[in-house]
C-alpha cells in the first residue's frame, strides 16, 4: 500500500504554481506528483546503460576486458 | 594590461573543404584565406555533436550535447558557458544570430548576453512568396481529379508526382521575385550592421561579439553579387527557386539530384564567399574604432552539409561523414604566431576554454573540454581522439520521442574514425588517410588494437560525460521546458513541441497514474 508524507511549502508559492497551471492539475499534489515523477523517471538514462553495455561487449569481443 | 575583447562567428552548415585556407580550390574565401595568413588554423577541428542544437553545447558550454540526459536541449538554465563567463567578468557582451531557431531564448542561448538578437521575430523569409491565386485556384479542381485517379496504383502516383512538381515550377516561374526575398534568413550583411551599431556603443570596455550567420544554410539563395562574383550570373533567382524545390524532393531516388548537384553547390559557395565578404568587412569596422589590435578573432561552424555524398542532403544526424562533422577553425589573436595545425582533431568542445584563456580568464570547473591555447601559443598543440555525439536520425528535437532514441557516435583520431551506431549495434572504423570519402569500413579482424583503442576513449566518454554534477543542470533543464510548455498552451500557432506532449499525457490522466 503507498505510503504518503506531509511536505511544507509556503503558501504564497503554491498559489503562484496553482495559478500558472490552472485546470492542468486536479490540484498542487498532482503537480508535485507529476514533477517529481519525471525528475526521477530518467529514461535517458536507461539509453546510457544500453549503449555502455553495447561498448563493453566489444571490448571483449576484442579481447581488452 | 588592457583586456582582449573576443568576436567569434559561427557559420551554419559550413564545411572545412569549403574554404580555401583549408585547400578548397574555388575562391570562395578570399578574405578568409589572407586572414588564415596571420592565424592559427586547425586541419581537423571537429564538432562536438551535429546539427546545430547538438553542436552549440559542446561550442559556448564546453559540454557535449548528451551529458545533461538526451532530453535536455539547449544551454541548461544557470550553466556557466563562454558568453556569462565573459559577462561577469565585466565584458558588454551581445549575439546577433541569424534567425536559427535552436538559437534562441526557449534553449538558453540568450544567457550571458546583454545584448541578444535572435531575428526570429524578423519578417525575412516570413512573406508568402506564392503564384497567382487565380491561376492556382483554376487549376485545382483538374489538379485533384488528376491525384485522385493517379493514387489508385504506384506508377501513376510517380507520374502524377513529377508531373506536379514541374506544373508548380510553371506557376511559380510566372511571377519574377528576387534572390532577397525569397531568402529565409538575415543575410550576413544585415548580422554585420548590427554588429557595428553595438560596437560603436561599446566604448573602451572589453567586449564579446558573437555573430551566428546562416548564408550557408538551405534552401540556398545567396545575394546575387556573390553569384556575379563566383562567375555564376546565369543562375538566376528562378533557377534558384526551382533548384531548391528540387533538391528538397523527397519523392525522388538520389540518383536523380545528380543532376543538379553542381548548381547546388555553387549556390551554396556563393553564400560562403557572402560570408566571407562580410567577415572581412567586420574586420573593417573593428579596425576603424581601433578594436582590432586587441581581439581575439575567431571563425567556425557548428557542422557542415551534405552534397549526395552517400546519397544524403542537407545535414540530418543519421550518420557523422567527415563533411558533416569536420568545420573549419581560425583563431586570430594578439601576438599568436600564424600556424597550421594538422597533428590530429581539434574538438571544438575544447574552444571555450581555450578562447577564455586567450582573453587571460580561466574556465569554470563545470567545462568538459580543457584549454589548449598554452600549447597552441607556443605551437606544440598536437590533437587527440574527438567524440561527436547526437542522437540517430533525431531530426525534429522539439519532439520528446525524437530525442529518446540510440545514441550516434564518432570518435575521430588523425588517421582513424570510429563510428558507432547503437540503434543497429553496428560500428565502423574508417581508414582516413587511405579513404578519406568513407566507402569501405575495415574488416573487423582488421587493426584491432586501434580499434580498441577508440573504443576505450568512446567507453571513458559514455562513463564521465553524464556526470552526476550535472544534476541541478539537467532538472533545472527539464522544468524551463514544463514552464515553457505551459506558457505555450492555447497557442494555436505552435509548431509540435516537446512540451505539448507532455501535457496531453498529464490531461489524459498521466499525472495521477
Amino acid at each position: 500500500m503507498t505510503q504518503y508524507r506531509t511536505v511544507h511549502l509556503p503558501e504564497e508559492l503554491c498559489g503562484a504554481a496553482e495559478k500558472l497551471l490552472a485546470g492542468r492539475f486536479e490540484n498542487l499534489e498532482a503537480l508535485l506528483s507529476f514533477l517529481l515523477q519525471e525528475i526521477v523517471k530518467d529514461d535517458a538514462a536507461k539509453f546510457d546503460r544500453a549503449e555502455e553495455q553495447m561498448i563493453e561487449q566489444r571490448l571483449k569481443d576484442l579481447g581488452y576486458i | 594590461m588592457k583586456k582582449r575583447s573576443l568576436v567569434l562567428v559561427t557559420v551554419d552548415c559550413l564545411r572545412a573543404d569549403h574554404v580555401g585556407f583549408l585547400g578548397y580550390s574555388r575562391p570562395v574565401t578570399p578574405n578568409l584565406d589572407a586572414l588564415a595568413e596571420n592565424s592559427a588554423i586547425f586541419s581537423d577541428a571537429i564538432v562536438a555533436g551535429a546539427p546545430t542544437y547538438f553542436s552549440f553545447p559542446g561550442i559556448l558550454a564546453s559540454r557535449y550535447p548528451l551529458a545533461l540526459g538526451r532530453d535536455v536541449l539547449g544551454i541548461a538554465p544557470h550553466e556557466p558557458t563562454l558568453p556569462t563567463v565573459l559577462q561577469d567578468a565585466g565584458y558588454a557582451t551581445a549575439a546577433f544570430l541569424a534567425a536559427n531557431p535552436y538559437l534562441s531564448r526557449r534553449f538558453g542561448y540568450d544567457q550571458g548576453f546583454d545584448t541578444f538578437h535572435d531575428f526570429l521575430d524578423s519578417e525575412i523569409g516570413r512573406e508568402p512568396v506564392s503564384a497567382d491565386p487565380a491561376a492556382v485556384g483554376r487549376l485545382s479542381k483538374l489538379n485533384r481529379l488528376m491525384r485522385n485517379a493517379a493514387r489508385r496504383n504506384g506508377l501513376a502516383t510517380k507520374g502524377y508526382d513529377e508531373l506536379y512538381f514541374w506544373y508548380c515550377q510553371w506557376v511559380s516561374a510566372r511571377e519574377s521575385v528576387p534572390m532577397d526575398k525569397l531568402r529565409r534568413y538575415p543575410a550576413a550583411n544585415v548580422m554585420v550592421d548590427q554588429a557595428a551599431s553595438w560596437l560603436s556603443t561599446v566604448g573602451e570596455q572589453p567586449f564579446l561579439l558573437w555573430l551566428h550567420l546562416m548564408d550557408p544554410h538551405h534552401p540556398y539563395y545567396p545575394p546575387e553579387e556573390s553569384l556575379a562574383a563566383l562567375g555564376l550570373p546565369h543562375i538566376t533567382a528562378r533557377r534558384a527557386r526551382m533548384l531548391n524545390s528540387f533538391w528538397n524532393r523527397w519523392d525522388i531516388g538520389p540518383r536523380r539530384f545528380e543532376r543538379y548537384r553542381n548548381e547546388i553547390i555553387s549556390l551554396y559557395d556563393a553564400g560562403v564567399h557572402w560570408v566571407d565578404k562580410q567577415i572581412s568587412r567586420l574586420i573593417g569596422i573593428l579596425q576603424r574604432l581601433q578594436r582590432w589590435d586587441e581581439t581575439v578573432f575567431v571563425v567556425t561552424a557548428d557542422h557542415g552539409e551534405a552534397f549526395l555524398e552517400h546519397g544524403d542532403r542537407y545535414h540530418s544526424p543519421t550518420s557523422l561523414p567527415e563533411y558533416l562533422i569536420r568545420v573549419p577553425l581560425l583563431l586570430r589573436a594578439p601576438g599568436l604566431s600564424a600556424r597550421r595545425f594538422s597533428q590530429g582533431p581539434f574538438s571544438l568542445i575544447h574552444l571555450a576554454p581555450t578562447l577564455l584563456e586567450a582573453v587571460g580568464i580561466s574556465s569554470p570547473d563545470g567545462f568538459q573540454g580543457r584549454s589548449c591555447w598554452e600549447q597552441i601559443s607556443a605551437g606544440n598543440w598536437r590533437g587527440e581522439p574527438a567524440i561527436t555525439e547526437c542522437i540517430d536520425g533525431c531530426c525534429n528535437p522539439m519532439r520528446p520521442d525524437d530525442r529518446m532514441r540510440p545514441r550516434l557516435m564518432a570518435v575521430r583520431d588523425q588517421e582513424l574514425k570510429l563510428v558507432i551506431n547503437f540503434s543497429e549495434k553496428r560500428d565502423c572504423l574508417y581508414d582516413l588517410k587511405n579513404d578519406p570519402r568513407e566507402c569501405s569500413p575495415l574488416p573487423a579482424g582488421v587493426r584491432t588494437r586501434e580499434r580498441a583503442g577508440l573504443f576505450q576513449v568512446a567507453q571513458r566518454h559514455l562513463q564521465t560525460s553524464a556526470s552526476a554534477e550535472r544534476t541541478d543542470l539537467r532538472l533545472s533543464a527539464l522544468l524551463r521546458e514544463l514552464q515553457q510548455s505551459a506558457k505555450m498552451t492555447g497557442a494555436t500557432t505552435a509548431s509540435p513541441m516537446a512540451g505539448e506532449e507532455r501535457w496531453a499525457s498529464i490531461s489524459s490522466g498521466g499525472a495521477q497514474s
